[in-house]
């Protein structure tokens, strides 16, 4: 029996891009003529996502993670396949649909600028037709779980950004949907207000059982909230399981970019160097290596700078998936 | 565990409750911006008195009138006018495309509830606001202009009711034509033929009876006539009973049009919209 | 590099960098079309019930408003746009860009913007004021005629003068954004003879707003009626109220110096 709560099969989006030159003659022949790019952002995705479950879409940008989202909120209509999300097919948007699903963007507000949460949250109670007493309680209930007691009375546009997503999740979640797609909800911000805002999610989903969709390329995103990963790159699935899998692969490696002060001579015994820039050099190394190697590039080398840091995802793509990779 | 399914009230009241909660927020949005209305509200009330000016010279100069209608007449009129001109203000083009661009839109295509409600809501909290500052201006003007003003209770009546349709009206035609941007990015040229072609037809540069009378004949087939003219011509003019109902029903007749035309051009764009942008 | 130096390369710039826009053309043609088939409808109007407007004939009005979006033209292309971008500055406190420059801050910041497709208005005014002055007839005479281009830089000067003075209040008052719209409105007043005004508007188009001095003085030239007293009152409201304005710019600009630390 599936009661899945979202159904993909085959899914695809093709966006027709104008392609153009630069120039005055092909400024001109594209008056009479327009040459377009077809561009495959999502070519052909299939999975199955259970109620309760929090998935963590992953992979670079562009990868067509964002557009998934939207095709499965209903602001996107796919080109091919279908998708269903609790029974119902997204692009028609109907009422009920949309009264049960939630999308957050991050960097993107849909609050009132210039005035308090509050008044946002009102309007809210309204469009979704909460009566006033569970509106009420839930509203209060997410208040205290992401602490914005304080911020809910200034207007948003006095809020930092951290503190905007946050109140920006509460107006998401006051009609208590029972999916929540967040597109990298914790973009831009600093890292102790990740942290929170993962530990909300988590906190949220346990208490609730509300199904979560989560795009993000940070791998700290992911490996903070989802037991179970789709890693996307170039609109099609590359993995979809566990992320005890994946994440062996990313924690096996570090990078470490460093910074010299004159010159860098062959680094190449420390480790594998992947990106080289005048006095800049990043080199990755097996993470059970990276005291060592780092003791030995302070000892040995004149060092400006440097940071040490988990692989990018691309670079986790590229390691794990690097046959299937045809860029 | 929590309950996922909360009960909701019907919907011609959950409809109401929404414009009574939209309007209360535009309305401590806008008195925010107190000082701002002012500013922007002097810079137009010079158009209205520039018109008055001109027709109360050219009536002074033809022995008191013009087709009959005094000094006093075109003061009243034009100081009505102020009032229905504060209605008619709606959703610019601009700010359709400004939406788009800045994904606002798609943002309200999340919720469940027509983006219009939005703006129809939005706009006539502000109107409360606009009313009340529009009382200092129009005893200041009545004072330095002398109008001719004796309406009886039912002009009155007539009048308030008639400049929310005049509302309605505007609001859905400029609604319909902010859909235009889902197509071109060129939306506003449209927007300014619209524009010009209701300043010249619908009252708003001068009263109607002051056209040739082939422009009458057109102003009588087009919507601008009833957004501006007919809500002035209710409260000063000397209507009878039957014009008095007859423009409510021209009014209910265009709303309906509009409603429509929204109707169908917003289906269309929003198709248009969610095959590209999303 | 001197003011008119200054004020040439920036024209420059600000030129090769809208030619670009060539569609904006076609966009400011149609509306400085759609005003002007306004003005002339209204003028239609008046006359078919009138012969005379306070004592302006139609061809008269005509040059009036002809000179009326010619002046628009020229504000709307060299004066307003530099203004409106101070006045983005203040607010979002980027002007110390401009005060760093070696060049003097009044002149720099008055002629970095240009708007070039405005011009289209200049154009246009002065089509119709050539219109006008053929249906006219009679010979002009080279005395109107540098009265006329007198009363015009006057009054550009008197304009200019205004708005910077307005802007300059944005150093105390943050928020002036529907100044322009303000502006716009009281411009319209240009349209007709301000003779026709009751004399309370009368002094406010004349000494608060200059658009007497900008658009009905010139007109007054070009139809024959200017008398020298008005125009010598122009000159010497023109000079009072540039110095001052040159006066009231440092002391904002001292005053927003000091504050910004």
């Amino acid at each position: 029996m599936t009661d899945a709560v979202v159904l993909v099969d085959d899914l695809r989006k093709l966006f027709d891009v104008p392609e153009r030159e630069a120039g005055l003659r092909a400024a001109t022949k594209s008056l009479v003529r327009r040459k377009t790019r077809e561009v495959r952002a999502v070519d052909g995705i299939s999975f199955e996502i259970a109620p309760g479950e929090i998935v963590g879409f992953l992979g670079p940008n562009g990868a067509g993670k964002t557009t998934t989202l939207k095709m499965l909120s209903g602001l996107l209509y796919p080109t091919d396949g279908e998708a269903r999300v609790l029974g119902h097919v997204p692009s028609k948007r109907e009422r009920e649909f949309l009264s049960r699903i939630t999308l957050v963007m991050g960097n993107r507000n849909q609050l009132q600028w210039d005035l308090p949460a509050l008044d946002s949250f009102e309007l809210n109670r309204a469009i979704y037709r909460l009566p006033q007493v569970d509106f009420r309680a839930i509203r209060d209930e997410l208040i205290e779980l992401l602490d914005v007691g304080d911020l809910v009375r200034k207007p948003v546009r006095n809020l930092s950004l951290g503190e905007r997503m946050k109140v920006e999740i509460v107006g998401a979640l006051l009609h208590r949907p029972r999916v929540l797609f967040l597109d990298e909800p914790t973009i831009g911000l600093d890292v102790t207000m990740q942290k929170r805002i993962r530990s909300f999610i988590a906190a949220y989903n346990e208490r609730h059982g509300a199904t979560v969709l989560l795009t993000s390329h940070y791998m700290a995103d992911v490996q903070a909230l989802c037991r179970r990963v789709i890693v996307i790159h170039h609109g099609r699935i590359l993995y979809d399981g566990p992320l005890v899998g994946l994440a062996d692969t990313v924690a096996a490696w570090k990078t470490i970019a460093v910074v010299l002060e004159n010159g860098a001579g062959d680094l190449s015994g420390f480790g594998e160097v992947i990106h080289r820039d005048g006095d800049v050099v990043t080199l990755r190394v097996p993470k059970e290596q990276t005291a060592r190697v780092t003791a030995r590039l302070l000892a040995e080398y004149e060092v400006v700078d440097l940071n040490v840091e988990d692989p990018p995802i691309e670079d986790v793509i590229e390691l794990v998936f690097a046959q299937e990779d045809d860029s | 565990m929590s309950t996922f399914s909360v009960a909701q009230p019907g919907r011609p009241r959950a409809l109401v409750d929404f414009y009574l909660t939209a309007m209360r927020t535009a309305v401590q949005a806008q008195l925010q911006y107190r000082v701002n209305n002012y500013f922007w509200m002097l810079g137009w009330v010079a158009e209205p008195v520039i018109y008055l000016v001109v027709w109360t010279t050219v009536a002074e100069q033809s022995g008191g009138s013009v087709d009959g209608n005094t000094a006093g007449y075109f003061a009243a009129y034009y100081i009505v006018w102020t009032l229905v001109r504060n209605m008619n203000f709606g959703l610019s083009t601009y700010a359709w495309e400004w939406r788009i661009r800045e994904g606002i839109l798609s943002g309200q295509l999340l919720r469940p509830l027509h983006p219009i409600h939005y703006d129809l809501a939005f706009f006539a909290g502000w109107k409360f606001v606009a009313i009340f500052l529009w009382i200092p201006i129009a005893v200041a003007l009545s004072l330095l202009f002398e109008p001719t003003l004796d309406p009886s209770v039912l002009e009155i009546v007539v009048f308030a009711v008639a400049i929310w349709g005049a509302y309605l009206i505007r609001s859905l035609n400029l609604w319909a034509l902010g859909t235009v941007n889902f197509w071109t990015t060129r939306g506003a040229a449209l927007s300014e033929l619209y524009i010009v072609v209701e300043l010249l037809l619908s009252g708003r540069l001068v009263p109607l009876q002051l056209l040739p009378a082939w422009a009458q004949t057109l102003a009588g087939l087009l919507p601008f006539k009833w957004t501006f003219y007919f809500p002035i011509e209710a409260l000063i003019g000397d209507l009878s009973r039957a014009e008095l109902a007859k423009g409510l029903a021209m009014q209910v007749f265009w709303t309906a049009v509009g409603t429509a035309l929204v109707a169908v051009m917003w289906r269309r764009g929003i198709r248009r919209y969610s095959a590209v942008n999303g | 590099m001197n003011a008119l130096g200054i004020a040439w390369l920036h024209f420059r710039l600000g030129a090769m960098n809208e030619l670009q826009y060539r569609a904006n053309l076609v966009i400011q043609v149609f509306q400085s079309l759609l005003q002007l088939g306004i003005g002339l409808v209204m003028l239609a109007l008046v006359y078919s019930h009138t012969t005379n407007l306070n004592g302006w004939s139609q061809p008269e009005l005509l040059a009036v408003l002809g000179i009326q979006i010619l002046m628009g033209g020229v504000i709307r292309t060299a004066i307003q746009p530099n203004m409106t971008r101070l006045m983005e500055e203040v607010q979002d406190g980027k002007l110390d860009h401009a005060l760093a420059k070696p060049v003097d801050s009044q002149v720099l910041i008055s002629v970095r913007e240009v708007r070039i497709w405005q011009a289209v208005d200049l154009v246009t005014g002065a089509v119709v004021l050539g219109v006008a002055l053929v249906r006219l007839g009679g010979d002009l005479g080279m005395l109107n005629v540098l009265a006329f281009a007198a009363a015009l830089v006057l009054g550009a000067v008197m304009i200019y003068s205004f708005w910077l003075v307005l802007t300059t209040a944005a150093f105390w008052v943050v928020r002036m954004d529907n100044v322009l719209d303000l502006f716009d409105g009281v411009y319209q007043t240009g349209r007709w003879p301000v003779g026709i005004y009751p004399s309370w508007l009368r002094f406010g188009v004349t000494f608060l707003v200059p658009v007497a001095f900008a658009v009905t003085v010139p007109a007054e030239a070009v139809t024959s009626r200017l008398e020298w007293q008005t125009l010598l009152l122009a000159a010497i409201f023109a000079v009072a109220l540039f110095t001052f304005t040159r006066w009231f710019w440092r002391f904002g600009l001292r005053n927003y110096t000091g504050a910004s630390a």
